[in-house]
């Protein structure tokens, strides 16, 4: 199983080339198989070879919250978890939220609210709001920034996500818009 | 997005992933959570050709040990940590600490474990050093230290982040070690060599299996802050945790533990600070004057844009307010959540 060589210094070391695994991904309900190097990363893989560039690729490296995606329900970092890794796995990514063409109740909060300007980090605060609001369907505003802490917003200024996310929870925030 | 290849391996137990690791002496890192090894693999502090994969490793739930003591498995998720109840009333510092690391995601993925293994940083590690155009620092295999290009030979001045070392540290923990020749026992502290080349005391084939914290004696009180800028997602200023034990009378103090994590390369202990509330009897003007002994005896080095004076003053309001918080905490249990 195991291929050890040795390298030009006579040192041991790992073959330098990696061998091309089949990974099966359960994506929104739908499975696709899928050849990746281990060095490919979740999101590429999302994006890329199976095609939904909802989930965004921002620091690629764990700092902002863009990749969000949700494996088994929890809200991991895409881009610095291995595709490798996710064999097997249920992953639910921005694309899963709406039923067709009718937004979630989340999305729909945050298109009433305002909470996106330039929508890079939504997708991300998307999937952290949905996994918080399925283990906890009344979050205090405490709660709500605990669990969207992970994800970095350059525009809105936060108050406007969460505003959205209680509104979502149908605790009292008033819809702007309708 | 990782720029060079490397194979990847899953490990069905703990032995597997260390008979890997030994035979690749040195070449393979272990992966659990990632989110400390990847990203540095993303800047390429570190290219090793093979990575062990703990994923398919389930962790233990923990428990309370024939003795009082609790053992948690390494491979624990931190988001599993802060979620315990059984912790949350066992050790509450713990629970605490692992609740402060990084944000939400950051939390579902990483491991206690890999906390406490995590890499020194500084920040001309956080960019890729193509970027950077100069020449590789000392821990990138050159010769130089461009944050402190005056600090003498060999020295890389960088600082150990983990948030939960410095709580563990506090709880007296010790750390099961597994090798080649079977595990060994050590304290947490002695993990850290206190070099920031090489931070940790262990070898290319050793992985943390658990983790186990004395029960609490008589009269024992605790305190804990993370300094930061933001709140939430982001690395501490400086990290302080504080383990006090009192006398029957509540005042006079048997036993102190000061620990500051996130300004050296690895956590310290303030020794002096310790010995001054040993045997005292404690006030507000006597905690004021450990802390400010602490901040004093520590040397902090200036890491990301903080100054080393910036740290001091940090570390000596900072341990007081902390120090303070214990004693009421002591005082009144139920008050302080």
């Amino acid at each position: 199983m195991l291929d050890v060589t040795k390298n030009a210094k006579g040192r041991i070391a790992a073959r330098t080339q990696s061998r091309t695994r089949l990974v099966s991904l359960c994506v929104n309900g739908e499975w696709h198989e899928v050849a990746v190097k281990p060095r490919i990363t979740l999101v590429e893989v999302i994006r890329d070879t199976i095609g939904l560039t909802g989930t965004k690729a921002s620091c690629e490296s764990g700092t902002c919250g863009a990749c969000t995606v949700l494996i088994e329900e929890r809200p991991v970092l895409g881009c610095i978890t291995l595709a490798v890794e996710c064999d097997g796995k249920q992953i639910r990514t921005v694309e899963g939220l709406a039923d067709g063409e009718k937004l979630s109740p989340i999305q729909e909060a945050f298109l009433d609210q305002g909470a996106l300007q330039c929508g890079f980090c939504t997708p991300g605060m998307l999937m952290s709001a949905t996994a918080l609001l399925e283990g906890n369907p009344k979050p205090t505003r405490q709660d709500i920034n605990k669990a969207l802490e992970g994800n970095l917003c350059r525009c809105t200024g936060y108050n406007s996500i969460v505003d959205a996310v209680l509104q979502a929870s149908g605790q009292g925030v008033k819809p702007v818009m309708k | 997005m990782i720029f060079f290849d490397f194979d990847y391996e899953r490990a069905d137990t703990l032995e597997d992933a260390v008979a890997m690791l030994a035979r690749l002496q040195g070449d393979a890192r272990a992966l659990a959570g990632g989110t400390d090894l990847l990203p540095s693999m993303r800047m390429e502090n570190i290219k090793p050709g093979l990575l062990v994969s703990l994923s398919a490793i389930e962790p233990s739930e923990p428990e309370l040990l024939a003795d009082g003591s609790i053992r948690i498995d390494a491979l624990s998720r931190l988001a599993s940590l802060e979620n315990s109840a059984f912790l949350r009333s066992k050790v509450p510092m713990l629970v605490q600490s692992a609740h402060v690391v990084g944000g939400n995601q950051i939390r579902q993925m990483g491991t206690l474990g890999g906390n406490l293994c995590q890499e020194t940083r500084c920040m001309q590690q956080d960019q890729k050093h193509d970027y950077q155009f100069v020449a590789p620092c000392f821990k990138r295999g050159g010769e130089c230290c461009y944050p402190f290009p005056r600090n003498g030979r060999d020295i890389c001045w960088s600082v150990y982040m983990s948030d939960i070392a410095p709580a563990l540290i506090a709880l007296d923990a010790q750390l099961e070690i597994l090798g080649e020749a079977g595990s060994r026992r050590i304290r947490v502290e002695e993990l850290y060599t206190g070099n920031g080349l090489k931070p940790l005391r262990l070898g290319h084939a050793e992985l943390l299996r658990a983790v186990f914290i004395p029960p609490a004696p008589r009269g024992y009180t605790w305190g804990y802050h993370k300094s930061t800028v933001r709140g939430g997602l982001e690395f501490g200023m400086a990290v302080i945790a504080v383990a006090l034990q009192l006398a029957q009378d509540g005042k006079t103090c048997t036993d102190a533990r000061i620990v500051i994590g996130a300004v050296r390369e690895g956590p310290v202990r303030a020794a002096a600070a310790e010995r001054s509330l040993k045997g005292a009897a404690l006030d507000e003007e006597r905690l004021a004057q450990a802390a400010a002994k602490a901040s004093k005896e520590i040397t902090p080095l200036p890491h990301h844009g903080f100054t080393k004076r910036h740290l001091m003053d940090n570390i000596r309001v900072y341990l007081r307010r902390t120090l303070v918080r214990a004693l009421e905490r002591a005082r009144n249990p139920g008050a302080l959540a």
